[in-house]
């Protein structure tokens, strides 16, 4: 594990007894973006989502790596999980800068409407070997999270 | 992260299953495995504690609807949460789930 004032970096497995390691980077993180208790649950939670998509969807319960790198700068609190499993050639669906706005919620689709209300922006980007994830909330951008 | 789950029969045909932890990916097949066997014809009533919950994901709130849509489907059944602290009914509300589930305020008995 690495970390700086600003950021924190890990290699983590995907097998679910992680979980809780991730959770406790980004509760630091959020301690060090000044972030209330429950702003800072929220993002916990939709690391914890996208964690267990690549677990379930990437990896398909098997054992996989995931380079999680969290950093907050100039504003930005971002969350880069990178993954080895197969490429998604087009993912483009879920990240624009508001992806569910319009989308209806349906029981499969849980933990991708719940990353959408808590994050502001969801970047993909494919890779020769694997998937790089950005899970980006912009801070002080006036918005009422406490509602 | 662990989820401890204390099972008390009720009066009558009802069951209160008091969970102490994290109710997550980890977790949750855990508590499916015990609220299933309760989902039956002959229960009346199944209260879910949430007390002792500091954090739920949508695979705990996936097994949570199973429950729900057992009530559903059975005239006089009640699916019933309660004390979710303010985190854990905050995720209920970005789930939009939280004018769904019978949720009872105040402390448990």
């Amino acid at each position: 594990m690495g970390s700086s004032e600003n950021q924190i970096s890990c290699t983590l497995n995907s097998s679910c007894d992680c979980v809780d390691v991730l959770c406790s980077m980004v509760e630091v993180m959020g301690q060090r973006a000044s972030l209330s208790d429950k702003q800072t649950n929220r993002m916990v939670l939709a690391v914890d989502e996208l964690f267990a998509n690549i677990a379930q969807h990437g990896y398909h319960g098997l054992e996989g790596q995931v380079d999680m790198r969290a950093a907050c700068e100039n504003d930005i609190l971002s969350f880069e999980l990178r993954d080895y499993a197969k490429p998604i050639a087009d993912a483009s669906a879920l990240c624009t800068s508001n992806p569910c706005l319009n989308s209806e919620l349906s029981p499969g689709g849980l933990g991708l409407q719940l990353i959408c209300a808590v994050m502001d922006k969801i970047e993909h980007e494919p890779l020769p070997d694997g998937n790089r994830w950005h899970l980006i909330k912009y801070l002080n951008e006036g918005e009422d999270d406490e509602s | 992260m662990n989820l401890e789950i204390d099972e008390v029969k009720q009066d009558g045909n009802a069951t209160r299953l008091k969970l102490d932890g994290v109710v997550n990916i980890q977790t949750a097949v855990a508590l499916r495995q015990r609220i299933k066997p309760l989902l039956n014809e002959t229960c009346r009533e199944v209260h879910i504690d949430l007390i002792g919950v500091r954090f739920i994901d949508s695979a705990g709130l996936a097994t949570l609807v199973e429950g729900l849509q057992w009530s559903r489907a059975g005239e006089g059944r009640r699916f019933v949460l309660s004390g979710l602290s303010e985190n854990v009914r905050d995720i209920f509300e970005l789930a939009k789930l939280d004018t769904i589930f019978d949720i009872e305020d105040g402390k448990p008995a």
